[in-house]
């Protein structure tokens, strides 16, 4: 019987034997090659040490937003690129020099005298002085620049001068998060603020310098030869690209155009962390927390008893495995571990416990035949969350309709505290010093915050906590119990994961890194 | 926009007492017809059906089974908040072919009654057919957009984007049907014979020109799935958690690679679909033509 092959096999004629030997001896030699090319990066670079050079392209989800420049947001990377601070972080809230080289407090803590780096210009060349240090901290506290840290600036009633690089600061009460203005607060030109709002003119003394901003296209900075840091930056140029679909964004990283970004969702890691050629670094120490906010002026959000049952209903592991892709750390208080306000009971105070939830929700009485509006901003992390959270509240009897809003309408929502009854959203500030949270970040803020919460125990508990010099020892950490305690206790904003920023660079990329406020430090930043 | 080329109406020829149905009949009758109106029927009865088909809700999540590939348990596998995939691919027909059934039809009727204002008088044609203009000039999707951005995402939006990208194409269509029918024999008799001008219409002219625009019912709801998967994709459709296939699609392609199951029960639903409405209306055409 014929055999019925569907194509008649190849024979192995020597032509074809011949063109496969030279295919495969062209493979082998560019294997060869890139292998040496390789141990020759290596050689190199552990021979000369960094090289100058190169354009590092650094993938974003969100555009930069110039009206918002002094405020933190989720898009406040380009900050420490263009401009410095007076002081940065280290990882354990310890504050080193930046352009203040160094601080004395005043032992009443009503004042603190800076001296100031003589060396550095701005990137038009004009020098820097105490006189942009004044004018920074007035500048963040006008309203129309809806600074979160406000509120400590205004607590600033006098600056004395003691020449162009010395400064005394001189405060109205001691303030336990001063060194956290200083951290987040940016230098900019007194004289082009105006344009910086607008996005037209960024004229800073960070390393690199403003190029151009094309709107929903991304930023374009170029290397400030004049840095006052010796050699630094390594980098030619830098360009912060836009890419608001998730997957947009992962192509651009494992295609190579983009090398850099803080933008990858934890659970959208699983498809790096396979590939080769990427490091990812997790920063554990809090970089954010995502949270279920209420609207205390609309029923029945304003019952405490709603709100609790609320924080009883969410499953919390759930959100950090499934939204978070694991990175980060399930939590009924804002803090991080890294915080001095951090404990593990606070972080356990409220579990996933639907029974107790359901039985708060009938012991109150509070009636749930009402279908409420969940807000939720557009990015796919926050709809995720929604949808866990709209769906462990379906389980106690709590109906809700997910409202979608674009990321920036949503951040006007918050600072002008109109949102539905019900959102869920990120905040930061609980990386820092605990009174920050309290008296800056917009849903905690205790003299107006998004959820229109007052209490008087909740100011002086504030207040108590801001009004001090000291920020750690056992009567700081007492006073922050206080905080946390009422937090936890009347629930207008109910954390549910300590989220972690996740760092994905390409390989050849060293160098990069985030400063306690998000900003993106590249001073040391090299490709090899 | 699709719309068709001009098709040739049939003459009522004297004793050829034709029937209206035949055309249709006969379409359905060939291959590609069959097939066509197979893949719509099939897609179709799936989605009418997804409770008898599918044991899970599909909003219900689980934590235990995150990006699953087929198993007994959930034939297509879960997607990445643990919810079943079947269950999600069928409700969301359900969910396309409810906004697409409600929004064609509305937008093809706004169409022809718009048509049929226009041919009472010339001032009116014009009115009409600058605002036809003006709603072409914008592409679907920014037309989405743009109607979302006051109304906001949802079903109601979509609706109303999908029927008022319609209205123009069955304008024009029956437009062009009424200006080629208005001059006819039987036509001109008619208004001798002092038939008034709205009874010429919708009696005489209006059913002469019926075969374009079923056809073109059929090519628009081939865009409308487009259109309302577009919306969904880019997030400004129906809301989550509703399933839609637009929506799976758009929460699916981060995961490619990672999880291709995740986007493929969707996709061949919306290539059947679009195939199915496709040859349905190529077929109908044929015919029509012939």
């Amino acid at each position: 019987m014929p055999s019925s092959s569907a194509l008649p096999l190849d024979p192995l004629t020597r032509r074809t034997a011949l063109r496969a030997a030279g295919a495969g001896a062209l493979l082998l030699g560019t294997g060869g090659g890139l292998a040496g090319c390789r141990s020759a990066v290596n050689a190199e670079e552990g021979s000369a040490g960094p090289k100058r050079g190169g354009t590092l392209t650094i993938a974003i989800n969100q555009d930069f937003t110039p009206a918002l420049l002094f405020t933190q947001t989720g898009q406040s990377l380009q900050n420490r690129l263009i401009y410095n601070t007076l002081i940065r972080y280290d990882d354990d809230l310890e504050p080193q020099p930046e352009l203040a080289t160094s601080w004395e407090y005043a032992p009443d803590g009503k004042s603190i005298t800076l001296k100031l780096r003589d060396d550095v210009t701005y990137h038009d060349g004009r020098k820097f002085t105490a006189d942009d240090v004044v004018f920074a901290v007035e500048n963040l506290r006008k309203p129309e620049r809806s600074a979160q840290l406000a509120a400590t600036a205004k607590a600033v009633t006098g600056f004395e001068k003691r020449g162009d690089h010395e400064l005394v600061v001189k405060l109205a009460h001691p303030v336990s998060n001063l060194f956290d203005l200083f951290e987040f607060m940016i230098i900019t030109d007194r004289h082009s603020v105006e344009d910086a709002v607008k996005g037209k003119k960024l004229n800073g003394t960070g390393p690199f310098r403003f190029k151009r901003w094309r709107p929903g296209t991304g930023l374009s900075l170029a290397r400030n030869e004049k840095y006052w840091k010796p050699d630094r930056p390594y980098l030619d140029a830098v360009e912060l690209r836009v890419y608001t679909q998730p997957d947009a964004l992962l192509s651009a990283l494992r295609s190579g155009q983009a090398q850099l970004s803080y933008h990858v969702s934890g659970k959208h890691l699983a498809t790096l962390k396979s590939s080769s050629g990427f490091t990812i670094k997790q920063y554990d120490t809090g970089n954010g927390a995502v949270y279920v906010g209420a609207t205390l002026d609309e029923a029945p959000a304003d019952s405490k008893a709603f709100r609790q049952a609320i924080a009883w209903a969410v499953d919390r592991d759930r959100v950090v495995d499934q939204a978070l892709g694991g990175y980060g750390l399930a939590s009924a208080a804002p803090w991080p571990k890294s915080s001095p306000a951090y404990s593990e009971a606070n972080r356990t105070h409220y579990t996933h416990d639907p029974g107790k939830a359901r039985e708060l929700l009938k012991s109150s009485g509070v009636p749930t035949s009402r279908t409420l509006p969940l807000g939720h901003p557009t990015t796919p992390l926050h709809t995720a969350i929604a949808e866990i959270v709209q769906y462990d509240l379906q389980q106690i009897g709590i109906k809700t309709e997910l409202q979608p809003f674009d990321p920036a309408s949503f951040q006007k929502k918050l600072i002008s505290g109109t949102m539905p009854t019900l959102w869920v959203n990120g905040h930061g500030f609980a990386q820092v010093q605990p009174a920050t949270l309290a008296v800056s970040a917009y849903p905690f803020n205790e003299a107006r915050n998004t959820s229109h919460f007052r209490s008087a125990e909740y100011t002086e508990a504030v207040q108590d906590a801001w009004r001090q010099k000291d920020a750690d020892g056992a009567k700081a950490h007492a006073r922050y119990q206080k905080i946390s305690d009422l937090l936890l206790d009347e629930a207008f904003i109910i954390d549910l994961a300590v989220q972690d920023s996740v760092q994905v660079a390409a390989e050849k990329l060293r160098g990069p890194a985030l400063t306690k406020f998000s900003y993106l430090n590249l001073d040391d930043a090299h490709l090899v | 926009m699709t719309t068709l080329s001009f098709v040739r109406a049939r003459k009522p020829g004297p004793g050829a007492a034709r029937n209206p149905h035949q055309p249709y009949r006969k379409a359905l009758a060939t291959t590609r017809g069959r097939i066509g109106l197979a893949l719509a029927l099939l897609v179709t009865l799936a989605g009418l059906l997804a409770p008898l088909l599918s044991s899970h809700v599909p909003t219900a999540q689980s934590g235990e089974a995150l990006l699953a590939p087929g198993s007994p348990g959930h034939l297509l596998g879960t997607d990445d908040l643990g919810r079943d995939l079947l269950s999600r691919v069928l409700y969301g027909i359900r969910t396309d072919l409810e906004v697409i059934a409600l929004a064609v039809p509305l937008g093809a009727l706004l169409g022809c009654a718009f048509a049929l204002l226009a041919a009472v008088h010339p001032v009116l044609d014009t009115v009409v057919q600058r605002v036809f203009d003006l709603v072409l000039a914008f592409p679907g999707l920014i037309l989405a957009l743009a109607i979302t951005a006051v109304l906001g995402p949802g079903r109601l939006p979509v609706v109303v984007v999908i029927a008022l990208a319609e209205i123009p194409v069955f304008g024009r269509q029956l437009r062009a049907g009424i200006l080629v029918q208005r001059e006819r024999e039987y036509a001109v008799a008619a208004r001798v014979g002092g038939t008034g001008r709205a009874r010429l219409l919708l009696r005489h002219i209006l059913p002469n020109c019926a075969d374009p625009l079923v056809v073109q019912l059929a090519v628009s709801l081939t865009v409308a799935v487009f259109l309302e998967g577009a919306m969904s994709f880019l997030g400004v459709g129906i809301r989550p958690p509703e399933p839609t296939l637009g929506n799976m699609l758009s929460q699916a392609l981060p995961y490619l690679a990672q999880a291709p199951h995740f986007a493929a029960g969707p996709l061949l639903v919306v290539t059947l679909l679009v195939l199915g409405f496709s040859l349905l209306s190529e077929a109908l055409n044929r015919e029509i033509r012939r």
